[in-house]
């Protein structure tokens, strides 16, 4: 066995610097989690409360993520303040190397918890050209975003868990607690306790309605492949296809600290297999590849010999096969310049469905150009009224917010989906000015709505609209029954131009399926009336 | 190895899934046990007061037999009169509920010392502020939680289910939780599990509906509307605060009058003091604009909800009949709607 009771210069031992990188992983998956939280509450309960240094924040996690900010200055052509909190990641990376993978992406850290070893028979030979793809992912997203198009940053690693925890993960465990809570509440003696845990420690987790969000199944089986791909290979998505560890792997060739094997190795190739990225590997001596070290340090806690260090200085770079070469960026443009025009000759999200309503605030064409597809809207929605696309923004507008008001209205009291923003996709406006947006108006529809199909007065939404002066009003008609009766009926009606889209009447709508009253993009005019 | 472990997997998984579907199992027999305890109940707690339309005389306490003397009391069963409802006017709104509840005869006679009470204010939006009068003053609500607790209250609830934002959310925004909790009381979100299934015996139209449990079990239901108006029923008052401890509330807009008046013949308040410190005059529930507010100054407490919307109604300058609920509460036999037949008490604090 090795000997890790032996200090290194830094004081710790080997397994000392192990159990660190854990902790730091589980620490900062944690810290992931709190902003989350917190986030889900902040604006929605405190409206118009929001100070400017919470919302820059907030979304600490997505702000410290380079290849999101670097991408949307590319394609938004909009630099803003917060970005430069992605700086810190690019210095920590020159500095240390992809330290960023290895302790404290919270992807990185699920998939280190999912290494599915024991279940490995054989590992498939994978060839190593493949770290070229994450080169290739990169070099795509970033010459996309150079003509706009940012669509592909959905396969950013925190974006992808910002997604999955809003859509899958957060609904499904809304479920299953309250399937365990009316379980556990029809049980006498703990049926206090369960409605006291419902009223007072459920809404700090959950939203306030059941969290309700399309196709999860969806979002959450592109998260289980990423995880179900450890089968072939640990870390197989760090390893070759993550494009934010692209980046980190270009940039951590350059790194100040990298794993050195010195010539006192006596070629046990204890280092080789159990390197969870495979950045160790042996030709006609043993070496690691800083691009593809995670910084882990488990070949140091397994080197019998002390011969894996990790000295601080300017190394020679030594390029691998697999890296960046002209080839790779020729491909990677010509990609990227064919995908965004073959995207742009049949814009669907151009060709305005009436039904895609976005956000308070938003500018359509801005919003593709902007949106990093993270979710953080829809996570922070208290209504569950924003969900993401999928159809219907075509394929370049894919997982951007949109407004369900089926699903749930925009809250007249809330403002928070452009105060967590992360790249102001949706403006961070204040609650004055985000009560004036118009994200739609209200078109009634006379043969099923009740009052008027069916002569019984209705009027719920009339009562719920929040516009001061109501933008729907009630008209008393005296009609004559299909039976010959003589009637006086409520019937609601639209007054359009106070109408601001907010959806409510159409949530609240008492009919089945579709409402009666739905709140659609009014052609031509809306453009001029928008933020 | 990995074979015994997997299999020690298995059993543990199939010894936890056979617990929880027992536990599981437990609780559906319960939940029998629950429904029926519900529809069975069909008496009112015997704590709460039943407010008595045709009499004004209740009997004296203990206290009151000891402190009178022979002379003075010559009768074996001595009556005194409060006033059917109290109108306060022109105070401070802390001020005008106290005076209005001790000139009913104190918040002694409705609360009782051990008592649980829900005060259910009218919280329907989280939109605006108080100032706005789409949510009852929370100096009022805060005042009545003080008397409460001062009348020996074991706990005092507030609670309400805006249709507008959350209920957190407008317990902010309507700085009625600010002010709750300086009082002493607590705000309750109110969870959906607690919505039991509850048959309304006496109702006309409405015969079952799911109804707050928490707001049935409770030995005292405080209720403060505040007077504001809604299109549909042109006022929302005491009767029609009750909406909000229901849980399907569109199918009540049908037959809306006669509903209300089946679901408050369920679900009885106490004592019930209408807030018309401000008064929303037009665009209710939600409002949203201070030139529909009038500021009135007024507070309006009776046991008896019927007379306390119809005097309410007048503040509008309506007849009490004109609001369907009134006429069919009147009709139910759940108050008194002819002001004229009310003793009524005015005190004017300005």
């Amino acid at each position: 066995m090795v000997d890790n009771k032996k200090k290194s210069p830094s004081g710790l031992t080997p397994d000392q610097w192990l159990n660190l990188r854990k902790y730091s992983q589980l620490f900062f998956l944690i810290l992931l989690l709190v902003f989350y939280l917190w986030s889900r509450r902040e604006f929605y309960l405190f409206p118009g409360g929001g100070s400017g240094i919470k919302q820059k924040l907030i979304n600490l996690p997505l702000k410290l993520d380079p290849l999101v900010m670097i991408v949307q200055l590319l394609a938004s052509r909009t630099f803003l303040i917060g970005s430069l909190l992605a700086v810190i990641t690019v210095i920590l990376t020159l500095l240390l190397g992809r330290v960023w993978c290895g302790w404290f992406c919270p992807v990185g850290t699920l998939l280190d918890w999912f290494p599915f070893r024991s279940w490995k028979r054989s590992s498939p030979n994978i060839p190593e050209g493949l770290r070229g793809v994450k080169y290739v992912l990169l070099l795509v997203i970033l010459f996309a975003g150079l003509l706009k198009n940012i669509s592909l940053l959905f396969l950013d690693p925190i974006t992808i868990l910002y997604r999955t925890m809003t859509t899958a993960i957060w609904p499904a465990l809304d479920q299953i607690v309250t399937g365990i809570e009316l379980a556990l509440y029809r049980i006498p003696f703990l049926g206090p306790a369960v409605s006291g845990f419902d009223s007072l420690i459920r809404p700090s987790i959950f939203p306030p309605h059941p969290a309700s969000y399309r196709y999860g199944g969806l979002y959450f089986g592109f998260f289980l492949g990423i995880i179900a791909l450890n089968n072939l290979a640990p870390r197989f998505w760090c390893r070759y296809l993550c494009p934010l560890g692209g980046m980190l792997a270009f940039l951590g060739k350059f790194s100040f600290i990298q794993c050195e094997i010195t010539p006192e190795c006596n070629l046990c190739g204890n280092c080789i297999s159990i390197c969870p990225t495979g950045a160790i590997q042996s030709n006609d001596h043993v070496f690691c590849d800083p691009g593809e070290c995670t910084m882990c340090l488990a070949c140091a806690a397994e080197c019998p010999g002390r011969a894996v260090t990790y000295p601080a200085r300017i190394t020679q770079i030594i390029r691998q096969p697999y890296d960046i070469e002209r080839r790779k960026i020729l491909v990677s443009l010509g990609t990227a310049v064919l995908g965004v025009s073959l995207l742009e000759s049949y814009p669907v999200s151009e060709n305005k469905s009436p039904k895609l309503l976005r956000p308070p605030g938003v500018i359509n064409d801005r919003l593709l150009s902007t949106c990093i597809r993270c979710g953080e809207c829809s996570t922070v929605c208290p209504t569950n009224a924003i969900q993401l696309t999928v159809g219907e923004a075509g394929m370049e507008g894919l997982w951007t917010p949109m407004l369900i008001p089926r699903i749930g209205y925009c809250d007249y009291s809330c403002h928070a989906c452009g105060q967590v923003c992360p790249v102001e996709a949706i403006p961070p406006l204040s609650l004055e000015e985000k009560r004036k947006q118009i994200i739609g108006r209200a078109y009634l529809d006379t043969n099923r709505c009740i009052p008027w199909a069916d002569n019984q007065d209705c009027i719920v939404c009339e009562e719920v609209c929040p516009i001061p002066d109501k933008a729907i009003r009630l008209e008393e008609t005296l009609i004559v029954t299909p039976e010959g009766e003589q009637k006086i009926v409520q019937r609601p009606f639209v007054i359009r131009k106070r109408c601001t889209g907010c959806g409510i009447c159409e949530n609240k709508c008492p009919l089945s399926g579709e409402a009666a009253i739905q709140v659609l993009l009014p052609q031509g005019h809306f453009q001029e009336i928008s933020f | 190895m990995n074979d015994l472990s997997r299999r020690h997997f298995l059993h543990l998984i199939a010894a936890s899934l056979g617990s929880l579907g027992g536990i599981y199992l437990t609780g559906c027999l319960n939940q029998e046990k629950l429904l029926t305890k519900s529809i069975d109940s069909e008496k009112i707690s015997p704590t709460i007061f039943q407010p008595d339309p045709t009499s004004t005389e209740i009997p004296p306490t203990a206290t009151d037999l000891a402190t009178s003397t022979p002379e003075n009391t010559p009768e074996p069963s001595p009556t005194i009169a409060y006033p059917n409802l109290v109108v306060a006017r022109n105070g401070d709104p802390e001020e005008m509920v106290r005076k209005a509840v001790q000139a009913l005869g104190g918040m002694e006679r409705f609360v009782k010392s051990g008592d649980k009470v829900v005060v259910k204010p009218n919280i329907c939006v989280a939109y605006h502020g108080y100032k706005y009068a789409a949510t009852t003053n929370p100096w009022v609500v805060a005042a009545i939680v003080k008397l409460a607790l001062e009348a020996g209250a074991k706990n005092v609830k507030v609670m309400d289910y805006p249709f507008g934002g959350s209920a957190e959310q407008a317990y902010n925004v309507s700085g009625i939780k600010a002010e709750v909790n300086k009082a002493g009381g607590k705000m309750v979100v109110m969870s959906n599990l607690r919505y039991v299934d509850t048959s309304i015996p006496k109702g006309k139209d409405l015969k079952s509906t799911k109804i707050y449990n928490g707001v049935l079990n409770a030995d005292v239901l405080i209720n403060v509307p505040i007077a504001k108006h809604h299109e549909l029923a042109r006022l929302t008052l005491a009767m029609k605060n009750m909406m909000g401890v229901i849980s399907n509330r569109p199918m009540m807009h049908a037959n809306l009058g006669q509903r209300l008046a089946d679901l408050n013949s369920r679900v009885r308040s106490s004592l019930v003091i209408v807030d018309a410190v401000r008064m929303l005059m037009n665009h209710g529930p939600s409002g949203g604009n201070l030139a529909d507010v009038k500021k009135a100054d007024t507070i309006i407490a009776s046991p008896d909800i019927v007379a306390a919307d119809s005097y309410a109604a007048t503040l509008f300058g309506l007849k009490p009949n004109d609001l369907t609920y009134i006429k069919k509460g009147k009709e139910m036999g759940l108050g008194e709607n002819n002001l004229s037949k009310l003793k009524i008490e005015e005190i004017n604090l300005g």
